[in-house]
């Protein structure tokens, strides 16, 4: 280890150039830390309020119109695979919402509240009023409730699609998080919902589900496809109908990485620069060390053990520097928390130490082939 | 034990590929262990490139160096610093300590370089800093010290590893008579207590009288080589 005693002895010895590298890494892996965990957390927002609260899987007949018929072999194919968290079999209809002359249209959804709660968290987005799904309860969202002057225990008619009208009360009124929801959606319970579709029991218009990673939507819809038990009925996930925003996810992605891999370059670059000044400082030291017996390759570590050190030093504060900027980030300019993804981080120190590993190769290249002649002749 | 510590067998050294410059030719001697001897020559005269050539710096472009029996060219670099490292030391014009270390891990690093247990390298170094006068100095920085001291720390140095030979060049050249003297002193009191053989490179002719061999290099060439009875110390 001896490499390493004279490795750390040079660098105490120039503590302005040696903080200075140290601290271009650690700004660099600081940039790498915070804009990673940035991008990914910003994705995770984005994917959660997209599908976080509605169906990311959704089993219907195949054939329009249809109901599916829920036997106890789907439940079982649904209870039995562990990526699916939950499935909730819903009636939906459209009715319309008749006030005076005017018509509001509605996408009606039936379910018990429980069932439902799973997937759009309805007790939890309630504004006004008490969550409630039973009788004529009907619970709308919060700006289709402002639109037509609503609020909970109030009256309200629905003209169903085959023309009837349902008189139904108003328990509660929800923020279901998006506009498009606020303005049109409306939960019944599943009873009505049936009379209204004349549905028999274990009759339903969809199953809805959702998974325990948005991701494996896709494999999670394979697979019941394949199943027989699904004979008949059509399944639809959420990526294959949100492409545009998967796009957009990826293109943010790569554009990330783009930024991060020239702030390592930018990085490299630096360090190179410096410890090839570093070696020229040193010529002389390294001369006598080998004029003294230190064979070649053993000097050329020396260079190898400060970039490690250097490497180390500077990652360990980037990696403080980052989680820093996260904090006061999430704390003080931004609307969703920023979540550090440690997997991430450990692979950002990693990628530091490396980074000043290679920049020392040339440094240590050279210093493995300096003839200690050259400098002792030269005094 | 090879019948002769040092053998330089031919030596020639050639500079340059397109134009052609001869740094020594046919140089032929060898030093038994303890010897004191120099090697005396004008500037330019060849005796710095050959002090490199027997101190395993530098390769010959002709004939070869036999340490201890060993026939060097056939070590490789690796082999050659390990052999400068065990059976050699070497004292410079120039000091060449290292800032970076104090004054007793300067002296103590061909030790640490040998791969020997640093404590017992330690208390090495302290008696030879002790030897050439210089306790109570261990701690302080190479850099706080006086020339004249300086190259006794680097003699120190030189002295560490217990070398069989120490190639001296041009030893005394940055110092003032009285640390001049002293060195020579020290030399040969390392000589004569420890039987280190000693090969002082110099141009000075009333240095080279100080020593019981003297060769004479000019032009590249090994032109005398006398024994000098009347330097020997005193008994």
């Amino acid at each position: 280890m001896l490499s390493l005693r004279i490795a750390a002895r040079f660098l105490r010895r120039n503590p302005v150039q040696s903080g200075l590298i140290a601290a271009g890494i650690a700004v660099g892996i600081g940039v790498q830390v915070f804009l990673g965990s940035l991008i990914t957390s910003l994705q995770q927002n984005l994917v959660d309020e997209t599908v976080g609260s509605s169906p990311q899987v959704t089993v219907v007949a195949a054939a329009e119109g249809d109901p599916v018929d829920l036997t106890p072999t789907m439940w079982d194919a649904l209870s039995r695979d562990d990526r699916v968290t939950t499935a909730v079999p819903v009636r939906r209809f459209s009715a319309i919402y008749r006030r005076k002359a005017e018509s509001v249209p509605l996408q009606v959804v039936g379910g018990d509240l429980g069932a439902l709660d799973t997937i759009y968290d309805i007790s939890k987005r309630v504004v006004a009023g008490r969550a409630r799904l039973s009788g004529d309860a009907v619970i709308v969202g919060k700006d289709f409730a402002k639109a037509n002057g609503l609020a909970p225990g109030d009256a309200a008619t629905l003209v169903l699609p085959d023309g009837r009208v349902a008189g139904r009360t108003v328990t509660a009124v929800a923020d279901f998080g998006a506009a498009a929801a606020n303005e049109t959606l409306a939960f019944v319970p599943a009873g009505f919902a049936g009379d209204v579709l004349d549905l028999g029991d274990g009759q339903y218009t969809a199953v809805e589900m959702q998974v325990s990673d948005v991701f494996q939507s896709t494999a999670v819809a394979d697979a019941l496809r394949a199943d027989p038990a699904f004979a008949g009925t059509k399944v639809t996930e959420w990526q294959s109908q949100n492409r545009d925003l998967l796009t957009a996810l990826q293109s943010q992605s790569s554009s990330s990485y783009t930024i991060q891999a020239f702030v390592l370059i930018a990085v490299a670059l630096g360090i190179a620069s410096t410890l090839a000044i570093s070696a020229v400082q040193k010529t002389r030291q390294i001369g006598i060390l080998k004029a003294m017996g230190m064979h070649d390759s053993r000097a050329g570590r020396i260079f190898l053990w400060q970039a490690a050190l250097l490497g180390v030093t500077g990652a360990a504060v980037g990696v403080g520097v980052g989680l820093a900027l996260i904090v006061l980030f999430s704390r003080f300019a931004s609307t969703f928390t920023i979540t550090p993804q440690w997997s991430f981080v450990a692979v950002s120190f990693a990628v530091g130490v490396l980074v000043a590993l290679l920049s020392s190769l040339i440094p240590s290249r050279r210093t493995s082939r300096l003839d200690p002649i050259e400098v002792i002749q030269s005094g | 034990m090879a019948e002769h510590l040092l053998v330089a067998d031919g030596l020639g050294k050639t500079y340059g590929d397109v134009v052609k410059t001869t740094a020594l030719s046919d140089v032929t001697f060898s030093v038994e262990r303890g010897e004191f001897a120099s090697v005396i020559g004008q500037s330019g005269s060849g005796k710095s490139t050959l002090l490199n050539l027997i101190g395993l710096l530098d390769t010959p472009t002709t004939g070869q160096v036999l340490v201890d029996g060993r026939e060097t060219a056939a070590l490789g670099r690796r082999g050659r610093a390990r052999l400068r490292n065990e059976l050699l030391g070497f004292v410079f014009q120039f000091h060449h300590l290292l800032p970076e270390f104090s004054v007793v891990e300067n002296v103590l690093m061909p030790g640490l370089i040998a791969g020997r247990d640093a404590r017992r390298s330690r208390v090495r170094a302290e008696e030879v800093l002790a030897l050439l006068g210089l306790e109570g100095l261990e701690d302080k920085n190479a850099n706080e010290l006086s020339g004249g001291q300086k190259q006794r720390v680097a003699i120190g140095r030189a002295l560490l590893n217990e070398p069989a030979l120490v190639l001296a060049d041009e030893p005394t050249g940055n110092l003032d008579t009285a640390n001049t003297a002293r060195v020579y002193e020290l030399f040969r009191k390392v000589n004569a207590e420890l039987g280190t053989g000693f090969l002082i490179v110099t141009h000075d002719r009333s240095v080279a009288q100080q020593t019981d061999r003297i060769l004479e290099i000019s032009d590249g060439r090994l032109v005398q080589d006398v024994r000098n009875t009347y330097a020997a110390p005193a008994p």
